[in-house]
């Protein structure tokens, strides 16, 4: 009996496996049910609140469940087109900005509205209200002071403080963060913790289901007023492995996936069947922050030494040159409107680097003859932090500054960062335009712990004497003209007035900038050209995406 | 026995305390807060301390152990301070996962590593066993999750037979053995390995007995020495042993369930770091405690049970 159990066994457990064997993608099976799979690099969303959505993850879920008044135009995302308003008008002054909303469009059903809602000003206004709230947003500072009014049932009147230009006013009612439209009986009758994990907007696609640390599930929303969507279901999942992700795709299970941000790993995955790989922009900027307010780096030439130990080109090559180029303003890439180009930093005469000579005199001026050593806090995250730092340090040591770079977890690096505890500060991000970028990493205001409105200043520039004479610097009067300066050209003018100055200070060492890539199958077809998606990071999902007979 | 038991199940409260009170320690020790790891580069310092704020970690340390202390002894586990998802809702979810993982794999480390061990000890220094001997080696010295990696490619890329991603509908036994036969596997071979070589040297310890020569002297064929007077005696220590392994899988089922991207307590566990999320690391770890005490517990018990010898004082 043991003898025949213990050969028994064994051959049940091979039959029971051949007998679980199947085709795993069909492909007529995937267009037949146009159910679109997207893996992430994460473990878990976070909320699926709008107004506090903020990773790439919780970006990419919203984006299709909600609108804004205007919208970017998907994959190009330069000019503002209506969206859940018809039209706008902006009064002489540019103070006071009026929009028509579109009529007939309904919220997604929730319990006791099988059927939603239609969306009128009272939504629109509620939503502007929530947005401005801090205890429930966090874009809330984007709309201090600023009164939303309604106009009758499909009239929504906006009066600022100050006169804004365009570019800068439609970016908070456009579908993206503070700007996306949520629904008030919903919200009012559920609570916002009920909404963070049930989120109920007008978009092409609704919310369905949601299992922890798996995947979100998104129905098509069948009465969207762009018409019906192509798919039936957008699945959402959470993998943090990249090699499961890579096996997904190429086994056909996930159609997109968030990769790495290198080159050699896209050419890798580039050979797959069927796949295909197209960068992205907007680009993220990485750069360099020196903590001015402590030594070695409150002295210019220490920071002038590693400036020029830096070889920008190197580290863009280190990275990929399919999706990395080097930068030379302290903010966003060219061409966004008041980034530097090359020509331009280097008629100012801020380009510090590549000149370990140089570097190794300013050293030994600054009384470091014999070398710097010190320890840099990084991040773990590859492509954007440990990787170009890696090759920052290699370059570093040949002016003979002995940086050790001490890797920690992402989230631990946000908050050690914030406290002071590393002297240079490399940080990738991504910000809408110059002036975000000039208010939050160089206004004094925002110099971590230290300032009135304590944010990403890592450099402390703003508070310091940056440049020795004995006064403390700043540009703060510059962002703040340039901030309600209405004639865009000037407004270029002074973004980039102030970035000279922030450059000559060397309060910054701007690095490079990395586009981004998701690769996908190539029988997606995602309804637009893919040229820059700034909202999710990540190739957005609409109402004309859809998986194509293949 | 009983009283054994009940006195085991209490000495166990303190270890289940003593593991709390750490767990909530080393996770505040870690630098980071997740408020910060919600919110992500774009947020400002105010918006950092709202949700700081609404997520209940402006109180002082002390004020949440006692809180977090409180509804643990009522049962209640919390909500995700990220998502705020029930914690408890989150582990009833993934926990029949995780359990079918490791049971499948302890259950194939049997079917496979006993037959396996049975052949290298009857063939001693044969082909046979320096094949199992390498085999076994390979099995513990090969990460699982590896393993699991090039299972993937082999079944699900070149041959395109099970699939890579999730763990299946619960309820759907077809979508749930088809996710589960990799992950099984993946693990199962592990064990497979500890069994082969317990099986091994544990039957020829009993092979080289008194009685086994005396058994063969008296002219039983070999079949009934080998599985009627040798194999059950050689069993205890492997069945009772698998207890132990049990608790080793579930650590390495951490990694598979990554790998895999199956729901299950680790990767529960994995995300909660990354996230900063206190109370879902929290009640997974006690969890996790929770299960090594039952288990250590159990497999106590099944020794004597097994052999009665054993007495319990």
């Amino acid at each position: 009996m043991l003898k025949r159990l213990i050969l028994f066994l064994p051959a049940l457990f091979v039959a029971m496996g051949l007998a679980c064997v199947s085709d795993i993608t069909a492909s007529e099976k995937l267009a037949q049910e146009q159910i679109l799979n997207i893996a992430f690099d994460a473990g878990d969303l976070q909320t699926l609140d709008p107004h506090r959505a903020a990773s790439t993850q919780d970006r990419s879920t919203v984006d299709p469940i909600f609108n804004g008044l205007v919208r970017y135009t998907p994959g190009n995302q330069v000019q503002a087109e209506p969206d859940l308003a018809e039209s706008w008008q902006a009064s002489a002054d540019n103070k006071v900005w009026t929009f028509q909303l579109r009529k007939g469009v309904f919220f997604h059903p929730f319990p006791d509205h099988p059927k939603g809602y239609e969306l009128t000003s009272e939504d629109v206004i509620y939503s502007f209200q929530r947005a401005a709230d801090p205890e429930v947003s966090s874009y809330a500072g984007e709309y201090s002071g600023i009164i939303f009014e309604a106009d009758g049932p499909y009239k929504v009147r906006i009066t600022l403080e100050q006169p804004m230009s365009e570019i800068l006013f439609l970016a908070k009612v456009a579908n993206y963060a503070g700007g996306f439209i949520v629904p008030k009986k919903v919200i009012e009758a559920n609570g916002n913790d009920w909404f963070k994990l049930n989120p109920v907007g007008t978009g092409p696609f609704a919310f369905k289901s949601y299992q922890p640390r798996q995947k979100v599930v998104l129905g098509a929303n069948d009465n969207y007023f762009r018409g019906k969507p192509y798919l039936r279901e957008v699945v959402i999942r959470y993998m943090t492995s990249v090699s499961s992700r890579e096996l997904g795709l190429q086994s056909g299970e996930l159609q997109i996936i968030e990769g790495l941000k290198e080159d050699k790993w896209l050419e890798k995955v580039a050979t797959f069947p069927d796949v295909v790989i197209k960068p992205f922009g907007p680009c993220e900027t990485q750069m360099l922050f020196f903590n001015m307010g402590t030594a070695p780096f409150n002295d210019i030439r220490v920071r002038k030494a590693f400036s020029y130990a830096v070889n920008r080109e190197e580290v863009a090559a280190f990275m990929g040159k399919g999706l990395a180029v080097p930068i030379y303003s302290p903010t966003l890439a060219p061409p966004a409107p008041g980034a530097m180009t090359k020509a331009e930093a280097e008629k100012a005469g801020i380009v510090y680097e590549n000149n370990i000579a140089e570097a190794k005199n300013l050293l030994a001026d600054a009384g470091f003859a014999k070398g710097l050593k010190f320890e840099a806090i990084v991040s773990e995250m590859e492509s954007s932090y440990r990787k170009p730092m890696i090759a920052i340090q290699a370059q570093a040591r040949k002016a003979g500054i002995d940086m050790q770079l001490k890797v920690v977890d992402h989230s631990a690096f946000h908050g050690l960062i914030r406290q002071d505890a590393s002297p240079i500060v490399y940080y990738a991000s991504w910000r809408p335009d110059v002036n975000v970028y000039l208010t939050r990493f160089f206004h004094s205001d925002s110099v971590i712990g230290k300032g009135k409105k304590p944010d990403t200043n890592f450099s402390h520039y703003g508070l310091v004497d940056a440049n020795g004479d004995g006064k403390v610097d700043n540009v703060d009067e510059l962002i703040e003209q340039a901030r309600w300066e209405l004639d865009a050209q000037k407004q270029i003018g002074m973004w980039k007035d102030a970035q000279i100055k922030i450059l000559q200070d060397v309060a910054a060492v701007p690095i490079i900038r990395l586009m981004y890539a998701f690769p996908m199958k190539s029988y997606v077809d995602l309804g637009y050209d893919l040229e820059f998606s700034w909202q999710t990071y990540s190739p957005q999902i609409n109402e004309k995406t859809r998986i194509l007979a293949h | 026995m009983f009283n054994y038991a009940v006195r085991r199940i209490f000495q166990s409260i303190p270890i289940l305390f003593i593991v709390f009170t750490l767990v909530f320690v080393i996770v505040r020790v870690l630098p980071g807060d997740p408020a910060t790891a919600a919110l992500g580069d774009y947020a400002s310092q105010a918006a950092v301390e709202s949700l700081r704020k609404s997520m209940g970690l402006d109180v002082p340390l002390w004020q949440q152990y006692l809180r977090f202390l409180g509804s643990l002894l009522r049962g209640d586990l919390g909500n995700s301070i990220i998502t705020g998802y029930p914690v408890s809702s989150q582990i009833v979810n993934v926990l029949p996962y995780t359990l079918q993982l490791t049971f499948s794999a302890i259950i194939l480390g049997y079917i496979f590593g006993i037959p396996l061990g049975i052949s290298a000890a009857v063939k001693r220094n044969s082909f046979v066993d320096y094949f199992n001997r390498v085999f076994s080696l390979i099995g513990l010295s090969i990460p699982a999750f590896y393993l699991g990696i090039l299972l993937m490619y082999l079944f699900s890329i070149k041959l395109r037979w099970f699939p890579v991603v999730g763990g299946g509908e619960l309820w759907s036994l077809g979508s749930n053995l088809r996710h589960l036969f990799l992950p099984a596997l993946s693990l199962g071979l592990v064990m497979t390995a500890y069994i082969t070589r317990m099986t091994r040297s544990s039957l020829l310890n009993v092979l080289m007995e008194d009685y086994i020569r005396t058994a063969r002297s008296k002219g039983i064929p070999e079949k009934i020495v080998l599985f009627k007077h040798s194999l059950r005696n050689a069993l205890i220590p492997i069945v009772a042993l698998g207890g132990l392994y049990a608790v080793v899988l579930i650590g390495s089922s951490v990694m598979i369930e990554i790998v895999f991207s199956r729901p299950g307590l680790g990767s529960l566990m994995v995300g909660a770091i990354k996230q900063r999320d206190y109370t879902t690391l929290q009640s997974v770890m006690v969890l996790y405690a929770l299960i090594v005490v039952a288990l250590n517990l159990v497999t106590d018990l099944i020794y004597g049970w097994i052999d009665p010898r054993i007495q319990y004082k």
